[in-house]
């Protein structure tokens, strides 16, 4: 019973691990700022940083297949403009939500990107894996430890021989 | 001839290694979600959702497998009343039902950022959880009999029907019109690149594994309740005959 | 040798697995049940059917998509090779809606030339690989789109 639950101790530690390097990975990609962050500091250059927002609607032009675009984000209550000059865009269209990465640049107001990517989505992508893994694993787990308990019933009741003598004291 | 009466020794012989398959299960997996988190570049359309593929695809694919599984060992027990091949398909019943369910459930976190709904009564969603009702019939059914080798004749008889049903979910996004992409592996050849196939690949063999790893608990674990269940019966018959004797 | 519940129960179980194949035998996959029409299907809509919602599948026209932003929308065509229609759609498209690539529709289709909708989804197609590959060109083998829209 001990090695049992030592096997399932060791299973847990991997599994924290793997979600440590899962995050520690993916963790420059979990930060963004929203156009009104970028309004409210609007002064001041910034390191390279993400901007998520929506692309509105009349405001893409540019040439896309040599890879430089021009268009305002909008959040919830600010746009910001941006330009964009990279390699050509996949995912680039009017009314999508994207995260542009770059930098601010105060004195010409604009936001310089060097590239687009999708919004990651990481919470869908979480809950799928944990939606998958953790009843797996609780079945796994539970069915496991009734085998070995049955196991230990059979045995101790002495159910087990077949050919077992049986008395009952009638009185 | 000589393969038919030694499948059930078989079947004895190889859950003693049930704890390799368990181990081989779980270095897959673990391989499978290190390479898919984390090595695996982002689609080009879908960006890092389509990471979920790596679980929805392979559990979608188990689910499958595992009633084929069942449906062959129905076959079986029609035709040689074992009661190992009826415990054995009792437990690919309920794996199966549970794969079926969390393939479902990661679909739908999948349909909703990429078709835009998290449900849709498209002909492959439908037939694949009409396989879920089909296996809630099956188990249920299971509960309802008395006699065992009535309920195992019956339950044989049900899933063996709804087979029909395998064909159905496998190939619907070929044959009719749906939402559901059509199949990425198949005679036109292999539409997704190495570096997400690779993932992909390890990840369906380690739920695979998974799934025999938890055919040989579960038919183990059938097969000592009903072994308990006959013991404490016998018992109590004698127990029983010896009152009627005095 | 059974009791009255029991008997009930195994007939609730059988009833079940049947229902649900007899539902997809009869009911989905019957002839008057499709998941969605083509673009030439819905200009040969009866006008009888116009009243109810239906669902368009297509390819998204490529250079067709144009948006407005008061009241955010956009105009659109489908195409499922042989005919095309115009599609007008009130909202915010889902993000993998795309030039080239699948849509499905659901909504009206009114007065015989417009489609009207306030749903749209994403119809995605089986290939996956990384964007390097496809800036470099890569074409991976995959069922021809507009047959997948009529098979």
């Amino acid at each position: 019973m001990t090695s049992f639950y030592a096997r399932w101790a060791a299973l847990i530690v991997i599994a924290l691990i793997l979600s440590g390097l899962t995050y520690q990975h993916y963790q420059q990609n979990l930060a963004s700022v929203t156009p009104e962050w970028i309004v409210k500091n609007n002064s001041s250059p910034t390191p390279s940083i993400r901007l998520e927002g929506m692309v509105k609607s009349g405001s893409l032009s540019g040439n896309l297949d040599e890879g430089q675009a021009e268009f305002q984000l909008v959040g919830d209550s600010a746009n910001v403009a941006v330009h964009y000059n990279g390699s050509p865009p996949e995912n680039l269209r009017e009314l999508k939500t994207l995260i542009v990465v770059g930098q601010w640049d105060p004195a010409q107001q604009v936001f310089r990107a060097r590239e687009i990517v999708l919004v990651t989505n990481y919470g869908f992508v979480v809950s799928a894996y944990l939606v998958a893994m953790i009843p797996l694993i609780l079945l796994v787990f539970s069915m496991s430890r009734k085998v070995t308990s049955l196991f230990q019933v059979i045995k101790e009741s002495k159910l087990y021989e077949p050919q077992a003598e049986f008395h009952v004291d009638s009185r | 001839m000589s393969l038919l009466p030694s499948i059930n020794r078989f079947i004895r012989h190889i859950q003693r290694f049930k704890g390799w398959f368990g181990g081989a299960a779980a270095l897959c997996l673990i391989t499978g979600m290190y390479l898919g988190l984390i090595t695996s570049p982002p689609d080009y359309y879908q960006g890092e959702i389509v990471r979920i593929m790596y679980v929805h695809v392979p559990l979608a694919h188990t689910a499958l497998f595992g009633y084929t599984v069942l449906f062959v060992g129905s076959l079986w027990y029609l035709w040689k009343r074992d009661p190992l091949i009826d415990n054995m398909c009792h437990a690919a019943a309920g794996m199966s039902a549970a794969f079926t369910a969390v393939a479902l459930v990661t679909g739908s976190i999948w349909a909703k950022p990429t078709w835009n709904t998290w449900w849709t009564w498209d002909p492959k969603l439908v037939s694949f959880a009409v396989l879920l009702m089909i296996l809630a019939g099956y188990l249920m059914l299971r509960t309802m009999v008395e006699d065992p080798e009535q309920e195992g004749r019956y339950a044989a008889v049900l899933a063996i029907v709804g087979g029909l049903d395998l064909p159905i979910i496998y190939f619907a996004a070929e044959w009719w019109r749906t939402l559901h992409q059509p199949l990425s592996i198949s005679l036109r050849g292999v539409s997704i690149s190495g570096d997400i196939l690779l993932p992909l690949s390890i990840m369906s063999i380690g739920f695979t594994l998974l799934f025999t790893y938890m055919l040989m608990i579960r038919t183990q674990m059938l097969y000592l309740v009903n072994l308990f269940d006959a013991k404490k019966g016998r018992l109590l018959s004698q127990v029983h005959l010896s009152k009627v004797g005095q | 040798m059974w009791t009255q519940g029991k008997k009930t129960g195994v007939i609730i179980s059988v009833l079940l697995v049947a229902g649900s194949l007899g539902y997809l035998a009869l009911g989905n996959f019957g002839q008057n049940l499709v998941y969605f029409v083509t673009p030439s299907e819905v200009r040969a809509l009866p006008p009888e059917r116009t009243q109810q919602k239906v669902r368009v599948a297509g390819m998204v026209v490529k250079g067709s998509v144009k948006t407005q932003s008061d009241p955010v929308g956009l105009t659109f065509e489908l195409t499922d090779g042989t005919a095309t229609i115009p599609v007008v759609f009130r909202g915010i498209p889902p993000d993998l809606f795309k030039e080239g690539q699948g849509a499905v529709a659901e909504g009206h289709w009114r007065d015989g030339q417009t489609f009207y909708s306030s749903m749209i989804m994403a119809k995605h197609s089986e290939d996956y690989m990384p964007i390097e590959l496809k800036r470099a060109g890569v074409e991976l083998p995959k069922k021809d789109f507009m047959k997948t829209l009529s098979p």
